[in-house]
């Protein structure tokens, strides 16, 4: 969370996509939840609160992906909804490239849908992507600053907090990464260049992520 | 055009000079990149406590649709002397009347120059290239 905030602050940055997992498992909350409003909070090996709303997420199993360019990149120019199309197709195209029959939620109502546990896989719009008649990939957005924080999990894996939602289980997070990376650069015309985080991104990303696991952070709602 | 009795910032703010305070709302456009013209998308609007000393450009609340969080940035320096009591309860001011209901802070200013900040026209044109026209 750290470093994707830093990515986000980081003006006049390049546009960055940034896969990455959890250890330990982790639940992360919705900036605007409640503790109260999430019962699992007390099952997760740690908890976190991200900048970006919506519900919680149990990190485990599953393959994180996020995106951190200037807001008028024209993957996320225009209407809000919009870009969720256009990322949401891209991450599309890679599940398809996998052999995973995935679409967006559109109307249809679905059997992961959950009231009542405030979490993300729980609770459907209709730009999800779902597969199985459950979701199986969420995502939110930050913006801040003509700068745009787009971050988002593909289920690899169920998780006991998440009951019933979708996951690609015969897919390794390296493969997942593989085919998304693929994705990004046939759809864009663009070609990703390997690079982990700088040192002083770093440096950065560790005093920020102090931030989000402080008791004061966690319980600002 | 947008109303040109107030000032805008390229991150959809307006502010509007009220006597000896400055009025800071977002503009339809902000409202319509959220909501996606379903104001039910709009889900939360965190407002400061009176009292905060705000610097220009200084993040002073948020909003928070189905999709996205975003900050609401102050145009002047100054303290908060009033909050909307309205909008947070009924989002939906946003929508109906954002240039005069749909108000979100008062500040009093440092200083009541808005000079620094865009016309309508100009704003006019951020929101053109913003669409991508």
């Amino acid at each position: 969370m750290g470093l994707d905030e830093t990515l986000l602050e980081n003006a006049g940055g390049r546009p960055t996509l940034r896969l990455y997992t959890w250890e330990p498992d982790t639940l992360s909350l919705g900036y605007f939840q409640r503790f109260a409003e999430v019962p699992a909070v007390t099952n997760a090996s740690a908890v976190v609160r991200r900048i970006t709303g919506g519900g919680a997420i149990h990190h485990t199993g599953e393959l994180t992906w996020s995106i951190t360019t200037a807001a008028d990149d024209p993957l996320y120019r225009g209407p809000i909804a919009e870009s969720y199309r256009r990322v949401h197709g891209i991450i599309l195209a890679a599940l398809h490239a996998l052999g995973i029959e995935a679409s967006l939620r559109e109307a249809s109502p679905l059997a992961s849908d959950r009231p009542g546990t405030g979490m993300c896989f729980h609770a459907s719009t209709p730009l999800d992507i779902i597969w199985s008649g459950a979701k199986g990939m969420g995502s939110a957005q930050r913006r801040r600053r003509g700068r745009v924080l787009h971050h988002g999990s593909i289920k690899l894996a169920p998780s006991e907090l998440e009951a019933g939602v979708a996951a690609a289980s015969h897919i390794d997070v390296e493969t997942m990464g593989r085919a998304l990376v693929s994705a990004f650069e046939e759809r864009l015309g663009i070609c990703c260049e390997p690079e982990g985080p700088r040192p002083a991104e770093l440096r950065e990303a560790l005093r920020r992520g102090e931030r989000f696991t402080s008791e004061a952070w966690l319980h600002r709602r | 055009m947008r109303p040109d009795d107030r000032k805008y910032l390229e991150s959809h703010e307006w502010a509007k000079l009220d006597g000896d305070t400055v009025l800071v709302g977002i503009t339809d456009f902000a409202v319509g990149e959220l909501s996606h013209g379903n104001i039910e998308d709009l889900v939360y609007c965190d407002l400061p406590e009176v009292g905060r000393q705000l610097e220009q450009g200084e993040t002073f609340g948020e909003i928070e649709s189905v999709k996205a969080v975003a900050d609401l940035n102050a145009p002047v320096a100054g303290e908060i002397v009033e909050v909307n009591p309205a909008i947070e309860d009924h989002l939906e001011i946003l929508a109906t009347d954002p240039w005069e209901k749909g108000w979100m802070v008062r500040i009093k200013p440092n200083s009541k120059s808005l000079d620094h900040l865009l016309d309508a026209e100009a704003y006019e044109q951020v929101v053109t290239e913003a669409q991508g026209a």
